[in-house]
């Protein structure tokens, strides 16, 4: 997936480094976004909807739609496409949480 | 560290940075900052690339960096990774409220460019679905290809050129095609429209859509050549086959993109029954172009309004680029989509105009830099919309209406 | 003739026919539908889908005068208790 011969542009100059994605190691690129890093990888599904769980990835890739929230070295609500990929990084997909009002409306209410 | 400034800058983008580089290179004693919350300075500069003339590439990229390096060269405080959520306007000062921390100056610029129009459609939120600029970004800034193959669904200016982008990466992009119909996707989705569009284009865009433009005249020497005349197979653009007779109605896959639905459709989008098919995909853009990003010039309190040829609600300005609000000043995107050339000396007017206010410029040399925006204007290889010069006297007329009461 | 099948808010799952029910049934502005639906009031703060809700409401009303868009409040980011509480200098 990375383009590593372009006729315009020319290459990156970036270390190659580890870093952890739900418990399993990967290579990336230091300083380059978390969602980039992913995605060389393969890597599409970022987190679930906190819901109903459906797979999210990147939307905007600029930081102003969210949907790339991950929990970086143990911090919520990271931006993916925002944050610069360090050394080590442990980053982690959310889960579904528990929406104990919104799952007794969904039997209650049938316009839903 | 200060946190006190003479002028802040919201927005790392070719109008903040011009701004900031024109400010503190003719008032060294300014003290200047600049706010941005990418990790690279740039803004919608960085993904842009495009051959001019001959041989000549605008490698945005490239560009950013030069103005990157300026402004280190100039000692301008330039804060990355930095998002500002909110702002407040007491004793002639602006406070900005970043994730670091307060900011303050004496005026600030606003410059906070454009966001993309998404155009919902079945099946969006799935992983490998994304805005066009996004695949943009990853391509161009990143290196990273948005996936092996997808469709990029918007035809328009932005998905033009950066299809054009990514056929130059190397990605392989199977269909460019528009949104089918919905209320949400008006705008985006009836061919007869769309068409009008692109062949109004052939006068705005020499290098992307008028080439579209003027292979449908050559191909079928007709002089009012009508969508109905269309090719259903599409046109071929940059190995890229166009259709705008065909639409894609929804994106489908288990947990991912796998493939979307395309179907035809009449020249008024509705969609022609029985005429499904898949095409096969791991990545799909969303496209309905850009609008300016007015929500920290709006907490601001400056009026807005809505003027179509300027991509949506644009906040009251002057060709000054003042807005209502003493302190607060406006370049760039935020004021209507142009171009990165017009959004540069749009930064250069601004702070011409800050500058005056410390008595650091001319009435003259502000009005050099509005003449160089009317000229990077006229020259601009493209132009987001036909209507976009009366979009600007429109707002100016409001502006001088606004200033009579 | 209208493909309602998909999703609008993204953050909240609020789908296109819930939003043109609601609409339909109510004729209210953009800021009541969002509050009867709870689109846009999910995470991004309906960065994404404001341009969708107002198409919407405006799109059932009968007149176009009393139609106001989405307006904008801060904090335009969502931010944390401990970033709100980090005072005048910067980290």
């Amino acid at each position: 997936m990375r383009i590593h011969h372009h006729p315009v542009l020319r290459p990156l100059q970036r270390k190659e480094i580890n870093f952890t994605f739900n418990g399993q190691t990967y290579k990336g690129l230091e300083g380059e976004p978390i969602a980039a890093a992913l995605l060389a990888n393969n890597i599409r599904t970022l987190r679930v909807h906190e819901e109903s769980g459906t797979p999210r990835g990147i939307y905007c890739n600029i930081g102003h739609c969210y949907e790339c929230r991950v929990t970086v070295n143990g911090i919520q609500g990271k931006r993916a496409c925002l944050t610069p990929l360090t050394h080590h990084m442990d980053i982690n997909s959310g889960e579904i949480l528990s929406t104990a009002v919104r799952d007794w409306r969904k039997q209650h209410d049938h316009s839903l | 560290m200060t946190t006190h400034y003479d002028v802040l800058i919201i927005g790392a983008g070719p109008a903040g940075l011009s701004a900031a580089i024109e400010m503190k290179s003719l008032a060294p004693h300014l003290n200047i900052g600049i706010i941005d919350e990418y990790l690279l300075a740039g803004g919608r500069l960085l993904g842009q690339l495009y051959e001019e003339s001959k041989g000549q590439w605008w490698n945005g990229f490239r560009k950013s960096e030069e103005l990157r390096q300026q402004i280190q060269q100039l000692n301008i405080d330039l804060f990355l990774e930095v998002s500002v959520y909110d702002l407040i306007i007491k004793d002639e000062s602006v406070t900005f409220f970043t994730e670091r921390g307060r900011m303050t100056s004496k005026y600030a610029l606003i410059a906070t460019g454009a966001s993309e129009v998404p155009t919902p459609i079945e099946g969006w939120t799935l992983p490998g679905v994304m805005s066009v600029g996004a695949a943009q970004v990853m391509t161009n800034v990143h290196r990273v290809k948005p996936g092996k193959q997808g469709v990029i669904i918007g035809v328009n200016m932005l998905s033009s050129a950066i299809a054009m982008e990514l056929a130059l990466a190397e990605v392989n992009v199977k269909a460019m095609a528009l949104p089918l119909y919905s209320i949400e996707n008006e705008q985006h989705a009836i061919p007869k429209v769309i068409f009008k569009q692109v062949m109004a284009a052939a006068h705005m865009a020499p290098s992307l859509l008028a080439k579209l433009g003027s292979k449908i005249l050559f191909t079928d020497h007709l002089k009012d050549f009508a969508i109905q005349f269309y090719p259903k197979k599409g046109i071929k653009m940059w190995g890229i086959p166009i259709y705008m007779r065909s639409a894609i109605k929804r994106i489908e896959g288990e947990g991912k993109v796998e493939r979307v639905i395309m179907v035809d459709i009449t020249t008024d989008g509705k969609e022609i029954p029985s005429t499904e098919r898949a095409i096969p995909a791991d990545f799909v853009c969303l496209s309905g172009g850009l609008t300016p990003l007015a929500e920290l010039v709006s907490l601001a309190g400056v009026p807005f309004y809505a003027i179509e040829a300027l991509g949506g609600h644009v906040p009251l300005h002057n060709e000054q680029m003042e807005t209502p609000i003493p302190q607060i000043f406006v370049a760039g995107n935020v004021t209507g989509i142009e171009g990165a050339k017009v959004a540069m000396a749009q930064g250069r007017v601004a702070a011409q105009s800050i500058l005056l206010r410390f008595n650091q410029s001319s009435k003259k040399q502000l009005q050099q830099r509005i003449a160089q925006v009317h000229e990077e204007r006229r020259h601009a290889a493209i132009q987001f919309h036909p209507l976009l010069e009366q979009g600007r006297e429109e707002l100016y007329e409001k502006w001088k209406l606004e200033q009579s009461q | 003739m209208n493909n309602q099948s998909s999703i609008i808010c993204r953050c909240e799952e609020v789908s296109s026919k819930k939003l043109h029910q609601v609409a339909n049934e109510q004729r209210c502005s953009a800021r009541e539908l969002k509050l009867r639906t709870r689109a846009g009031m999910g995470y991004c703060g309906g960065r994404t889908c404001r341009i969708a809700i107002n198409k919407i409401a405006t799109h059932y009303q009968a007149t176009q005068t009393t139609n106001l868009p989405l307006k904008y409040q801060a904090p335009i980011r969502p931010v944390s208790f401990e970033q709100v509480g980090t005072g005048g200098e910067l980290k």
